[in-house]
C-alpha cells in the first residue's frame, strides 16, 4: 500500500490572548502522529474540543502548527506555496459560504481554480474533471440550478462535487454531514466511499461515532489533543473509548451483516429520558435532524431525476478496485 | 422520502471498498471517463473558450457586449457634455471650437477648458468605480466603499491641510491625495485589527476614522479666510472645474498601471466571495490578495480624490449598477470602471448645465447618490438579485 498522507509530531495551538502573542497558551493539537495510505477512509473522531477540527485545519495549511510537518506524497504542505498545497489537498469546511446567485457548475468550476491561471483559463482537463465530478455526486441534472435554490442534502454533494473537481490525491471534510438527516448523511458517505474507491485518502472530522464506524477504514480518536485510539474500527471502537471521549456508558453492538460496531449511549433508568446531562449528550449524537422535513419536500422532484446517476456511478466507480 | 429508496446503499456496506456492490452495476466501468453523453459543455455558458495547444482562455462574450454598450453610452454622454455650454454657445459654435474651426476664443474654451475636463472625469469616474468595486469585494459589502471606510476623507484632509502651507492658498498638488488616502487606510487597518477582517468591522472602524479626519479637514477650513476656504471647500465636495491635462496625465499613467493590476487580481478576487478558509483551500493566499487588493483600492480612491475631490457616490453605485448589468457571478472591474466614468461624466456635464452657477460635480452625485443609498439599504439591489 502506498502511504498518502503522513503527519508528524504535530503541535498546533491557539495565542493566549491578545497581551502575550509569543506564547502558546493552549495546545489544541498537543503531538499527533499518523500514516494513512492512500484510498483509505479517515475519520477523526473525539468529543468538542478535542482538537479534531484544528487537526484538519493544520493538514489543510489552515492553521499553522507550531511543529511537526504534513506530508502528502513526500511533500511538506507547509512548504508548499498555497497553489501548490491546493493541488494536493482539499478541504470541505463544516460550513461554507456560497458566492452570491452561484449556479451548480459555476461552484463546481471554481473547484479548478488551482490549476487555473490567465493563460490557462478553461483547458480541456478543466471540462473533464467538473464533468466527473457532477457525475460521481449525481448533481449532473442541476448542473444549470442556483446552489442556493437547492435543498441542504442537495447542496452539499454539490460542494462535494466541487472538492472532487479539485483532483486532489487527500480529500478532508470537516463534519460533512453535520448539518445532513439521516438519509442525506448516508448519501454523502456512500459517496466518501467511491471517493476513496477511486483511490483518494478521505479524512473527514465526524462527530458520530457509529457512522464513522460504519464507513472509514480507519478511526482516529481524539481527546485533549492526542490520539488515544487509533486503527480499524472494529479494534478500536469499544465501551471503554467512549466513555473515555465522552464521558457516557454506551453498549456496544455489532451490525447485523458487517459486524461493525454500533454504540447505544446507556441511559440512566433513574432519570426521565427527557432529563440530565446525559440525555443531552444522547441526543447530540444524532446530529442535524433539524430541516429534514423542509429537505425532503424541496427534494423530491430533483431528486429523483438525479438519482439515476448517482446510482450508476456508485456502482461503476468501485469497479476499478473490484 | 421515496428519493431515498433508488439509493443503492446495500444493507450490508463493507468498510473496506466494496466489490460486491459494484457487481450488479452495468459493466460500462469507467465512471470518470466516460460522462454521460447528454449533457452539454460544463463550461461558464456566457463565455466563448479559446484553445491552443495547452493554453486556454474563457472570452466572456455576454460581458464584452455589455462593456460595449455601456462604452456607447459613454460616447453619447461625451458628445453631449463637449456640445453642452453654460454661457448659451450653440452646438453649431462648439463642433466648430471642437474641430478648431471657429474663433480662437470657442476653439480654447472648448478643447482647452471642456474637453480636458471631460477627459479627467472619465478618468476619475473610472478610478473611483474601481476601488469601490475592490473594497466592496474586500469586505462582502456593498457599503464597503473608499467614502465609507474612511479613504476618501483620508485623501481630503491631506490636500486641505496643504492649502495651509501653501502661500498661494491654492489647492494643489493631486499627489497628496494618495497619501492622505493611505495614511487613513493604515490607521483604519491597524485599527480593526488587520486587513483581514470581513464584514462589519473595517466599516465600523472606517466610519469612526473618516468621522475623526473629516473634522480635521473642517478645523482646517475653519481657520482659514473666506476666500481661501471657499476654493478649498468647492474642492472637498467633489469638483472638476478648472481640471485639465496637467492633472490628467499624471492621473491617465497611474490608471494605466493600476487597471491591469486590479484586472489580474479580479479573478482571484471573484474566489474571495468564498469565504477565507474555502479560498485558501482553493489556492489562494488571502492575507496576501486581501493586502494588495487594499492597496490597489486606496491608490486608486487616493489618486481620484487627489483630482477631482471626494466625489461621493460614484465608488458605491457604479459596481451595483455593473453588478446589475454583468451578472452577480462575477467581479465586474470593467463594469465599475465604465459606470463610475459615465457617472462622472454625465454628472460634471449636468451640474455645469443645468443651473446658471455651476454646481459641483460632487454635489450633484450626492443629489443622485442620496436615493440610490436608501434603494441599496432597502435591499432594492439584492432582491432583484435574488
Amino acid at each position: 500500500m502506498t502511504v498518502e498522507l503522513v503527519v508528524e509530531r504535530l503541535k498546533a495551538g491557539y495565542p493566549a490572548g491578545s497581551a502575550n502573542k509569543s506564547e502558546p497558551a493552549r495546545l489544541a493539537v498537543r503531538g499527533v502522529d499518523l500514516t494513512i495510505a492512500a484510498g483509505q477512509v479517515v475519520a477523526i473522531v473525539g468529543p468538542n474540543g478535542c482538537g479534531k477540527s484544528t487537526l484538519l485545519r493544520a493538514m489543510a495549511r489552515l492553521h499553522q502548527p507550531h511543529t511537526g510537518t504534513v506530508q502528502v506524497g513526500g511533500d511538506d504542505i507547509w512548504q508548499l506555496r498555497q497553489r501548490q498545497a491546493a493541488h494536493r489537498i482539499s478541504l470541505l469546511p463544516q460550513s461554507p459560504q456560497a458566492p452570491e446567485a452561484v449556479t451548480v457548475a459555476g461552484l463546481v468550476r471554481y473547484g479548478r481554480h488551482p490549476h487555473q491561471g490567465l493563460f490557462r483559463q478553461w483547458s480541456r482537463e478543466d471540462e473533464r474533471a467538473v464533468r466527473a465530478a457532477l457525475t460521481a455526486t449525481g448533481v449532473t441534472d442541476l448542473a444549470d440550478r442556483r446552489l442556493d435554490q437547492l435543498s441542504g442534502g442537495q447542496r452539499q454533494r454539490c460542494w462535494l462535487a466541487m472538492v472532487l473537481a479539485q483532483e486532489t490525491p487527500v480529500v478532508l471534510l470537516d463534519e460533512p454531514t453535520s448539518a445532513l438527516d439521516l438519509g442525506h448523511a448516508v448519501e454523502v458517505l456512500e459517496l466518501v466511499r467511491e471517493v476513496a474507491a477511486a483511490g483518494r485518502t478521505v479524512v473527514m472530522v465526524l462527530h458520530d461515532l457509529t457512522s464513522a464506524a460504519r464507513y472509514a477504514d480507519v478511526i482516529v480518536a481524539m481527546c485533549e489533543g492526542t490520539v488515544v485510539a487509533y486503527g480499524p474500527p472494529r479494534e478500536v471502537v469499544d465501551a471503554a473509548l467512549v466513555r473515555q471521549l465522552y464521558g457516557v456508558p454506551a453498549d456496544i453492538l455489532a451490525a447485523p451483516g458487517d459486524g461493525s460496531p454500533v454504540v447505544v449511549p446507556r441511559s440512566r433508568a433513574a432519570v426521565p429520558a427527557h432529563e440530565g446531562p446525559d440525555a443531552a449528550r444522547a441526543a447530540e449524537q444524532q446530529p442535524g435532524r433539524h430541516d429534514s422535513s423542509r429537505d425532503a419536500e424541496q427534494d423530491q422532484p430533483a431528486r429523483t431525476g438525479a438519482a439515476g446517476t448517482g446510482e450508476a456511478t456508485a456502482k461503476e466507480a468501485t469497479l476499478p478496485t473490484g | 422520502m421515496t428519493d431515498r429508496a433508488t439509493h443503492p446503499a446495500p444493507a450490508t456496506p463493507e468498510p473496506a471498498p466494496a466489490p460486491e456492490a459494484a457487481q450488479p452495476a452495468p459493466a460500462t466501468g469507467r465512471a470518470t471517463a466516460s460522462p454521460r453523453a447528454d449533457f452539454g459543455s460544463v463550461a461558464p455558458s456566457d463565455s466563448i473558450v479559446l484553445r491552443t495547444g495547452t493554453l486556454s482562455w474563457l472570452l466572456p462574450y455576454r460581458a464584452a457586449l455589455v462593456s460595449l454598450g455601456l462604452s456607447a453610452v459613454i460616447a453619447v454622454i461625451v458628445a453631449l457634455a463637449t456640445l453642452a455650454s453654460s454661457t448659451g454657445m450653440s452646438v453649431r459654435a462648439s463642433l466648430n471650437g471642437l474641430l478648431g474651426t471657429g474663433d480662437p476664443l470657442t476653439v480654447m474654451l472648448v478643447q482647452d477648458f471642456r474637453l480636458p475636463r471631460i477627459v479627467v472625469g472619465l478618468l476619475v469616474g473610472a478610478a473611483l468605480g474601481i476601488a469601490g468595486c475592490l473594497t466592496q469585494t474586500l469586505a462582502g459589502n456593498r457599503l464597503a466603499t473608499p467614502d465609507v471606510i474612511g479613504v476618501n476623507e483620508g485623501a481630503t484632509a491631506a490636500v486641505v491641510a496643504s492649502v495651509v502651507g501653501s502661500s498661494t492658498a491654492m489647492v494643489g498638488d493631486w499627489w497628496l491625495g494618495p497619501l492622505g488616502a493611505a495614511g487613513a487606510a493604515a490607521l483604519v487597518v491597524l485599527c480593526a485589527g488587520g486587513a483581514g477582517t470581513r464584514g462589519y468591522r473595517v466599516l465600523v472602524v472606517g466610519i469612526g476614522v473618516s468621522t475623526v479626519i473629516g473634522a480635521v479637514s473642517d478645523l482646517v477650513m475653519s481657520r482659514q479666510n473666506d476666500n481661501t476656504a471657499g476654493g478649498v471647500f468647492l474642492w472637498s465636495v467633489g469638483s472638476l472645474s478648472g481640471r485639465d491635462y496637467g492633472v490628467g496625465e499624471p492621473l491617465a499613467l497611474c490608471l494605466l498601471v493600476l487597471v491591469p493590476l486590479a484586472l489580474v487580481a479580479g479573478r482571484r478576487l471573484s474566489v474571495l466571495r468564498f469565504d477565507d478558509d474555502m479560498a485558501a483551500a482553493l489556492g489562494l493566499n488571502v492575507p496576501l490578495l486581501r493586502g494588495l487588493t487594499l492597496a490597489l483600492a486606496v491608490a486608486l480612491a487616493g489618486v481620484a480624490v487627489g483630482i477631482g475631490g471626494p466625489i461621493t457616490f460614484v465608488a458605491l453605485a457604479s459596481p451595483i449598477i455593473a453588478t446589475q448589468l454583468y451578472g452577480p457571478t462575477r467581479v465586474p472591474i470593467v463594469g465599475s470602471a465604465l459606470a463610475g466614468a459615465a457617472l462622472v461624466a454625465a454628472s460634471d456635464a449636468l451640474g455645469r448645465v443645468v443651473a446658471p452657477v455651476e454646481i459641483p460635480v460632487g454635489v450633484v452625485t450626492s443629489v443622485l447618490g442620496g436615493p440610490f443609498l436608501l434603494w441599496v439599504l432597502f435591499g432594492g439591489s439584492s432582491s432583484r438579485k435574488a
